[in-house]
């Protein structure tokens, strides 16, 4: 198509300017080879340009494309890191903040009606249980570390609950709580 | 490519006012004839000129675009009658 394009280009202008420059314009012949000429000349000039605007047309609608088609891809990519970015972040506060998670969860469910709500609080009471396991465990392993250290029951006491040694019934409550901690690791 | 077709109608343009010129050689009539037909297209040419800003909103093209297509045909007609009045 391009090749039909440039000689259709080169063609319009020699029979344009060779005709006018070497032909005698007395002579009859020669002027009505002249005219023929630039007839012709105008024909391949026109046919040449409407060939020349329709792969420009095309030119233009290819990259109309590709420029979709990376409007696309970039949209995509935008769109699945928007989608990752809100997964992690919903995935961080849910590790955050458990309790309060539950706390919708129950509402919501509380909403819902009066059914769900021995599901609700089994679900709580599983949690707390869970939490209150974990936070035993942190202690136990709190306490190891500071045995390790060479630590007495005193200061262990006063390090992870804050009470003083005495006779007081919250270094009793600690003390008992020391105790069950030790005994549950040793049994 | 758009530049290419651009040029191809520029040429074609310029071939058509040559192709004016060979039909004034003809005959003095046909000389007569095309000088009238010049002095019309000159007048209409500076109408053009003058009212650029009505006959762009007329042909709903912008006004740059109106005095571009001006000056190609003044450079046109300059061309094809100077190419054969030399020749």
């Amino acid at each position: 198509m391009q090749l039909k394009l440039f000689v259709l280009s080169a063609s319009s202008v020699a029979l344009w300017l060779v005709p006018l420059n070497m032909l005698d314009k007395k002579l009859d012949i020669h002027k009505a080879v002249q005219g023929v000429s630039l007839c012709a000349a105008i024909a391949c000039a026109v046919s040449a340009g409407n060939i020349a605007r329709e792969l420009s047309e095309q030119g233009e609608i290819e990259a109309i494309k590709e420029r979709a088609i990376t409007a696309d891809v970039i949209d995509e990519i935008s769109t699945s890191a928007y989608i990752s970015q809100q997964q992690r972040q919903q995935e961080a506060e849910a590790l955050l903040n458990p309790v309060e998670h539950l706390e919708r969860a129950l509402a919501l469910t509380y909403d819902e009606g009066e059914r769900s709500e021995p599901i609700a609080q089994k679900q709580l009471a599983e949690r707390e249980q869970n939490c209150s396991e974990n936070g035993d465990s942190e202690r136990t392993e709190r306490i190891h570390q500071l045995q390790a250290h060479g630590w007495g029951k005193a200061k262990i006491i006063l390090e992870i609950w804050g009470v003083t040694k005495g006779g007081s019934p919250k270094y009793k409550a600690a003390e008992a709580e020391y105790k069950r901690l030790m005994q549950e690791e040793g049994g | 490519m758009r530049a290419m077709y651009l040029a191809n109608y520029f040429v074609a343009g310029c071939i058509a006012f040559s192709l004016l010129g060979w039909v004034a050689s003809l005959h003095p009539m046909a000389f007569q004839a095309v000088l009238c037909l010049l002095a019309a297209i000159a007048c209409a040419w500076g109408l053009s000129w003058l009212l650029d800003f009505s006959l762009s909103k007329l042909l709903k093209i912008s006004v740059a675009d109106l005095q571009a297509l001006l000056i190609s045909g003044l450079a046109m007609l300059l061309i094809g009658l100077g190419v054969f009045l030399c020749s």
